[in-house]
């Protein structure tokens, strides 16, 4: 791209997008509270109509609590298959307005506007067009980078269309909790408020000589750089995901290695079947372990070859699980191999090619 | 416990204390620094369960005792407190240690301390003793080398041996292999042969940096080695498993043996390298009087650069990871090595020849080019 252009980057975000898919089949449920959730006894929400969010109830509300907050509401199993197909019908609509379209998940995309005419112009037919055609309702933020794009689709949401400076997204959000900034999750929230910086307005005046010094030096900065809004992610058309987990919420707590490495080899089999029909490899291979009073932790080891290899996947996870001993009551147990890009990108001489000492 | 300290001598050893502790752990013990005092001193004690230390300092005691303090924590108050001087009580009654310097005054809850584990004691284990900077020496030379993949444990430590007046240090992580001899001015009293996890033996360099001791006693005990110097013990298991044969690794004969200045072809290595990206090998081509050096990442760029070696007979063209290859050249230490090839997918042999020969050899195996 040409550096003399500016950067014009829109975000799209489909508006309660399973609800509304849903409520296109059942027409007569709009204006109710609706929200789409597993049914399991841990399940959880995975949207809500704004008309239940009203009643508190939000993505990853525990199912049984959005029963207790609002018993009126029409609970919905979700439908995957779908929510995939209507997803790539609304993909579609918007390849047909922007060349650079990267997806980022069933219900997000980022454009690449830069360059365009009139840019703001060409956001509202894709608006207008994604309503038309789709019949749903999408917000979208415009700014001059991802996340500026991002946090403006989210300003004014459902319906919004936002457009903002760097500056100007400075100014609006000023007064705002760090969380609102994907990527500045509760813990950093957390640790944050624990040095008085409860704003975004209030972490862009940090020095970043004292954020590095807390944060360290990787993450002080870039926390600084989110604050000021500042990102210089570029759009992705084709998009590899760089991991890829499978994990599971038990129904009951689980106790003890023994009840847990079931687990963790079923998991490793999911995982490395879908590897190896993608053909991909990675060497990164990582667990996840909620245990009963929520703490989330995960432990993970890079190799020094690439592998889809059930049998090493589930020996290193197990090991992770072995050396990381949850002493208490287990929730979720998920398994996960990631840096798959660089066996894939990595085309020429891979670590294959790498000799070996017969030892 | 009741104890009267000195700061910045506390301080010294619990720096050294926190090193071991751990802090991914699902023990929460394993966070903590345990407290020891008995018979006039002070000792610190922490572990992650792999590696042990124990830390001496004197203080002035008014009563003996132990409690297990949040490490972290504890060094982050002392190194804060106002006065040079600090009084530590442990509190039995609300389980807490109380810090008090001058008008400063901390109440820290303290960590159960029968769940804190016993660390390992040498008893009458066998001491062999080394002068610590031959020590930390050799142990930096070699332990790049050895494997950081916990799947195959019994690569990820150094065989240390020592006897009469050497000292050798042997790593590989099956892509290279470092050996170093040292030799020692005095002989050594007895003898070492042990398989220690290399991050125990960066540790220890760690320590020394700061200990500066002259001498290193090291006892072995069936599982586990403790190396002590300067009132500071560090303890750690020892790696299961058999240290490969390495020596029938060592090819008997080389087609090539080039003298080539170190800093120069390090200097060579490290440039082109920044365009051997995701994999990519580092292309060495010999030919009559010249190495091209050259390296290229699909969608990145390429890279290439010549200097004149000895190099006489048919091209040769041969593949190495790029940072095999720099870490080999840095362990030299040296003004000139010997290279010494075979064939293209034959290893390739790196020689210090600053001092004498057989002090430092380095082993890497080639990547296979697709031409």
């Amino acid at each position: 791209m040409n550096d003399r252009v500016r950067r014009v980057i829109a975000h799209v975000d489909m508006d309660a997008f399973y609800v509304s898919v849903e409520l296109q089949r059942r027409p007569e449920l709009r204006g109710r509270p609706v929200v789409v959730a597993g049914t399991g006894p841990r399940a959880v929400v995975t949207t809500a109509s704004y008309e239940a969010r009203r009643f508190g109830i939000f993505s990853a509300t525990p199912a049984e609590r959005a029963r207790r907050l609002c018993p009126g509401a029409v609970f919905i199993p979700p439908d995957f298959d779908l929510y995939r197909a209507r997803s790539r019908e609304v993909m579609a609509i918007l390849r047909e307005h922007v060349d650079r379209v990267e997806v980022v998940g069933l219900d997000e995309a980022y454009l690449d506007l830069s360059g365009l005419e009139r840019p703001k112009a060409a956001a509202r037919r894709v608006k207008s067009a994604v309503k038309g055609e789709a019949g749903l309702g999408c917000s979208i933020g415009i700014g001059p980078n991802k996340l500026v794009a991002k946090v403006a689709s989210d300003a004014e949401k459902p319906d919004g269309f936002v457009v903002l400076s760097r500056e100007q997204a400075c100014r609006r959000f000023a007064d705002s909790s760090p969380g609102l900034i994907p990527g500045i999750g509760p813990k950093t929230v957390e640790r944050l408020r624990a040095h008085g910086i409860e704003t975004l307005g209030r972490l862009a005046a940090t020095p970043e000589r004292m954020l590095a010094a807390t944060f360290g030096d990787r993450l002080g900065p870039h926390l600084a750089r989110l604050a000021r809004f500042e990102d210089e992610r570029s759009i992705e058309t084709v998009r590899v995901a760089k991991s890829e987990s499978r994990e599971t919420t038990f129904d009951a707590d689980l106790h003890g290695l023994e009840a847990l490495e079931p687990v963790i080899d079923r998991l490793a089999e999911q995982l490395c079947e879908t590897l190896v029909r993608q053909e991909r490899m990675g060497r990164t291979i990582g667990i996840k372990v909620r245990l009963d009073d929520f703490s989330t932790h995960t432990r993970a080891r890079t190799r020094e070859a690439a592998t889809n290899d059930f049998e090493v996947v589930r020996s290193v996870a197990r090991d992770l699980l072995r050396r990381f001993d949850p002493g208490r009551p287990v929730r979720l147990l998920g398994v996960r191999v990631a840096g798959l890009d660089e066996a894939v990108a990595g085309g020429p001489p891979a670590a294959v090619d790498q000799l070996e000492l017969t030892l | 416990m009741k104890i009267d300290l000195e700061k910045s001598s506390f301080l010294s050893a619990l720096g050294i204390a926190v090193r071991g502790v751990s802090t991914r752990s699902a023990v929460q013990t394993l966070a903590g620094v345990m407290l020891k005092v008995d018979g006039g001193q002070l000792e610190l004690q922490a572990t992650d369960l792999e590696l042990g230390v124990r830390a001496r300092v004197d203080v002035n005691v008014d009563r003996d005792g132990s409690a297990v303090v949040p490490g972290r924590l504890l060094l982050d108050v002392v190194r804060s407190l106002p006065g040079d001087r600090a009084t530590l009580e442990y509190r039995s009654s609300q389980g807490d240690v109380e810090v008090v310097s001058g008008p400063a005054r901390f109440h820290l809850r303290t960590l159960p301390a029968e769940e804190f584990p016993r660390l390992p004691e040498a008893g009458d284990a066998s001491v062999v003793k080394l002068p610590a900077e031959s020590f930390v020496e050799t142990v930096n030379r070699v332990a790049r080398a050895a494997s950081r993949d916990e799947t195959r444990p019994h690569l990820t430590g150094v065989l240390v041996s020592a006897s009469e007046r050497q000292l050798r240090m042997v790593a590989t992580d099956s892509y290279r292999l470092s050996v170093k001899e040292t030799p020692l001015d005095a002989p050594v009293e007895g003898s070492l042969e042990a398989n220690v996890p290399a991050r125990t033996l960066q540790e220890l360099g760690r320590i020394t940096s700061s200990t500066q001791p002259e001498e290193i006693a090291i006892a072995s005990l069936e599982h586990q080695v403790i190396f002590s110097s300067g009132g500071v013990a560090l303890s750690s298991r020892l790696v299961e498993g058999r240290f490969p044969n390495y020596q029938q690794l060592l090819p008997e004969s080389f087609e090539h043996q080039l003298r080539i200045s170190t800093p120069e072809l390090l200097e060579v290595v490290r440039r082109i390298s920044l365009l051997a990206q995701k994999n990519a090998p580092l292309r060495m081509r010999f030919s009559e009087g010249t190495l091209d050096v050259s390296a290229q990442t699909p969608d990145i760029g390429e890279a290439t650069e010549s200097l004149p070696v000895p190099f006489k007979g048919e091209q040769l063209e041969i593949g190495f990871n790029p940072d095999f290859l720099r870490e080999g050249l840095e362990s030299a230490e040296s003004e000139e090595v010997t290279l010494k090839l075979i064939s293209p997918l034959r290893p390739g042999l790196i020689e210090a020849s600053g001092d004498g020969p057989g002090s430092f050899m380095y082993l890497v195996m080639p990547i296979r080019l697709n031409v």
